[in-house]
């Protein structure tokens, strides 16, 4: 009796650990089938094993549902099911500190044609980004790859995907691993002055030559699903490749999104590559993009990774 | 007599001539204070006669570049210009910082207008852009200059290019000759009649074309003016940006309608001075005019043609810029397709059936799309430099701008440091 007792708390326990820690990373990178499937079906386990300890447990349950206890313990649950179930806004604000797009359909594969992201956040809207391997690309050690999407002013408001291996991801894609710092310390910044990050953007944001530009959010989801059809937030995915082992530059490539001219079929187009540039008076550390001279030789292997890169979005659009 | 050596000659002529006898000098007394030469010398009798080359009307982003470049290319050449600087938009407006003189990485325009800024740039101590850098917004790569130092400069590189500059004064009446045109210009206290084989309107509107009866194009609704001003914090010329207003319906035809959008603008700044209780630090003289008319030309670029990048066999000059279209509600500029670059071809520059008289600036002959593309800095640079080449030959010649051969304009343009569209 006494083993079968500990036998079940000991497994709760410990499934409970998998299941708390695998919770937190879900909430905390970027969507991962491994991730949210180890704490979905470890979760069922739990929940098998939790019937075998009120089984086990009965006698205490009991006595506790007769105190006033259990009042207060299933208004706590109601209260919290009802505000996490409905998200007011600062509900939506802790759940805007997941890396984790929800239900996002997030998958990328490396194929013998190059790799493919696929990316899907809602049922009616799918992208594919399709980069087809060039000459010089190497399938058995592939390149180091990081997909980002950045709004109209160019702040990095959603990596996609980040690189394999994160520690050399970041040295091999400069550009990616500078923007995304950038949006980090932004993102602390905002909270330590108590300012939305959308506040403290748009006080960066002295675009005083040519008019306003669309920038309001920094929420993923406004750009790529805007709530309104008739503001239409225009965005840039940007994609960085550089390959393992020689000395030359990344590239950047990019294609801007717009859902007030959306199209199924856009390429992707060769922006340049990222050099440091000299630091400004502040001692501000800054990437810029530099144009790659075609006619250079050091550059043709590079150029040869990707042979093109396909952004495909299918927007069912709903029956009018 | 090479072109140059006619310049230094006539520079010779210029520097002894109106400081002496026509006495227009201004004497430097030393280099803190300058003194007017005798009030009796610097009397300028009211009926002035100039038999020129080319006479070129509007000394704005266009007009000083073809000026220079007509009297570089050794043709005797009067610039006149209605208000009291070079640069007009670029300096009077305020609007500092031109563009584009690159595209994709590569320079595209160079020439005087190019060499100008540059070396307003360095004299101010300034920075210029890095072309091989991908800029994020198509503006980055504009050059902040300072608008006080890039007026006297451009007055000095006319003074060295042989070029007369007559300040205060603007056409009343054109009519065509045997050789060319006769224009009566007056300013005050001045009644000036200039016999020109050829005539160089950059005017912005095209208001000499106008005069001499050339069908010019028009929208109902013209793009926005903005006044440039400074409120709060100091104006740092040629370093930062400057605070701008709308100022709506803003019409440069006639000193009415130009009248009434600086009245407009000033207004409208004096309320805001009185509602955010700032300073202001910084006012432009004029407002800065966005769209008037333009010529109906020998050839019209359309916004296919901008787009498209197409290059006319008779191009003169690259231009480049997003199809930039400033409406009510502000705008939105449509950036050109990676790797396009638009060609000006010579024929939009001419009005159309017309001898001896060509445009450059903002007025060229395009559509509307096309036409807020190609209205700006650089690229009306370019086209005062082709316009200066086209006239000086013809006037050399006795030809009209189109019948000069295009290879003799690409030659000398080329010698004088532009870049021939298609030419690597
Ligand atoms: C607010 C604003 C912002 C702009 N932003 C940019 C920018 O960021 N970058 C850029 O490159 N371009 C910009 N542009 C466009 C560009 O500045 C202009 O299109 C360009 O300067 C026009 O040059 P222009 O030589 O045709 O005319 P102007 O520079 O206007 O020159 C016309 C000259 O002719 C004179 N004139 C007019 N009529 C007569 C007459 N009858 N007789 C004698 N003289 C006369 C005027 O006094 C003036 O000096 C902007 C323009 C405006 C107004």
């Amino acid at each position: 009796m006494n083993r079968k007792r500990s036998f079940v708390s000991l497994l709760l326990a410990s499934s409970f650990v998998v299941l708390a820690v695998s919770g937190i990373l879900a909430f905390l990178l970027p969507f991962s089938i491994q991730i949210v499937g180890l704490h979905a079906l470890m979760g069922f386990l739990f929940v098998a094993v939790i019937v075998f300890h009120i089984a086990n447990n009965y006698g205490h349950l009991s006595r506790y549902s007769r105190s006033r206890i259990l009042v207060a313990t299933l208004g706590i649950t109601l209260v919290s099911t009802l505000l996490f179930f409905w998200q007011p806004e600062p509900v939506k604000k802790v759940l805007g500190l997941s890396r984790n797009l929800g239900p996002a359909q997030d998958r990328f594969e490396m194929v013998e044609e190059g790799l493919v992201y696929r990316y899907s956040p809602a049922p009616h809207y799918k992208m594919a980004l399709t980069v087809r391997a060039g000459k010089s690309f190497a399938s058995e050690a592939p390149p180091h790859v990081a997909i980002w999407l950045e709004n109209a002013s160019f702040y990095h408001i959603k990596t996609l995907r980040a690189p394999e291996n994160e520690g050399e991801g970041r040295a091999a894609l400069p550009y990616w691993d500078f923007k995304l710092r950038g949006w980090e310390k932004a993102r602390e910044e905002a909270e330590e002055a108590g300012k939305s990050l959308q506040e403290k953007m748009e006080e960066a944001d002295l675009d005083a030559v040519s008019g306003a530009t669309q920038n309001s959010s920094f929420d993923p989801a406004d750009y790529i699903l805007p709530a309104d059809p008739d503001n239409p937030m225009p965005y840039r995915l940007v994609l960085e490749i550089d390959s393992p082992d020689d000395d030359l530059p990344s590239l950047v490539y990019a294609v801007e999104v717009d859902n007030a001219d959306p199209r199924a079929f856009q390429l992707l187009e060769l922006v340049g590559y990222p050099a440091r540039e000299e630091e400004d008076e502040e001692g501000k550390e800054t990437w810029a993009l530099y144009y790659v001279d075609y006619s250079d030789e050091k550059f043709a292997p590079v150029l040869e990774l990707v042979d093109s890169a396909l952004l495909q979005i299918d927007r069912e659009t709903r029956g009018e | 007599m090479n072109p140059q050596e006619e310049a230094t000659d006539r520079r010779k002529f210029l520097q002894t001539g109106l400081a002496g006898t026509a006495g227009i000098g201004l004497a430097a007394a030393s280099t803190t204070s300058v003194a007017i030469a005798d009030e009796e010398k610097a009397s300028i009798s009211p009926e002035e006669t100039n038999e020129v080359d080319v006479l070129v009307v509007g000394g704005g982003t266009a007009g000083h570049v073809a000026a220079i470049q007509a009297a570089r290319a050794g043709a005797k050449t009067l610039l006149v210009e209605r208000n009291s600087q070079l640069g007009g938009t670029t300096t009077t407006g305020g609007v500092a910082f031109p563009g584009l003189f690159d595209a994709w990485g590569r320079q595209v325009i160079a020439g005087i207008g190019w060499e100008l800024v540059k070396e307003s740039v360095e004299l101010d101590g300034g920075t210029l852009p890095d072309f091989a850098k991908v800029p994020q917004r198509h503006w980055q790569n504009q050059v902040y200059t300072n608008q006080f130092l890039y007026a006297i400069l451009a007055e000095e590189k006319c003074a060295e290019a042989g070029v007369q500059i007559a300040f205060y004064e603007f056409p009343q009446a054109i009519k065509k000759t045997d050789e060319g045109w006769e224009v009566d210009c007056v300013g005050f206290g001045t009644n000036r009649r200039v016999r020109c084989k050829q005539v160089i309107d950059c005017t912005g509107g095209a208001e000499v074309v106008g005069m001499a009866g050339f069908s010019r194009l028009r929208e109902e609704e013209r793009q926005p003016g903005s006044y440039l001003f400074m409120m709060g914090k100091e104006h740092q010329p040629g370093r930062n940006q400057i605070h701008r207003l709308y100022v709506h319906g803003a019409d440069s035809t006639n000193s009415r309608t130009a009248t009434q959008a600086n009245l407009t603008g000033r207004k409208t700044i004096l309320a805001k001075v009185r509602k955010e209780k700032k300073r202001l630090m910084h006012l432009q003289p004029e407002t800065g005019f966005r769209e008037s008319y333009r010529i109906e030309g020998e050839t019209l670029i359309t916004v296919n043609d901008y787009t498209s990048g197409r290059l006319f066999e008779d191009a003169i000059s690259y231009a480049f810029y997003p199809v930039d279209l400033h409406t009510k509600t502000g705008v939105k500029p449509k950036p050109l397709k990676r790797g396009v670059v638009p060609t000006i071809p010579l024929g939009a520059l001419i009005p159309k059936d017309s001898r001896d008289i060509i445009v450059a600036g903002r007025c060229l002959s395009s559509d509307r799309l096309a036409n807020s593309g190609l209205r700006v800095q650089a690229s009306c640079m370019g086209m005062g430099q082709a316009a200066g080449v086209a006239a000086a030959l013809a006037a050399k010649a006795g030809s009209t701008p189109m019948e000069v051969p295009l290879a003799e304009i690409h030659a000398l343009l080329k010698e004088h440091g532009q870049i021939i569209p298609g030419q690597a």
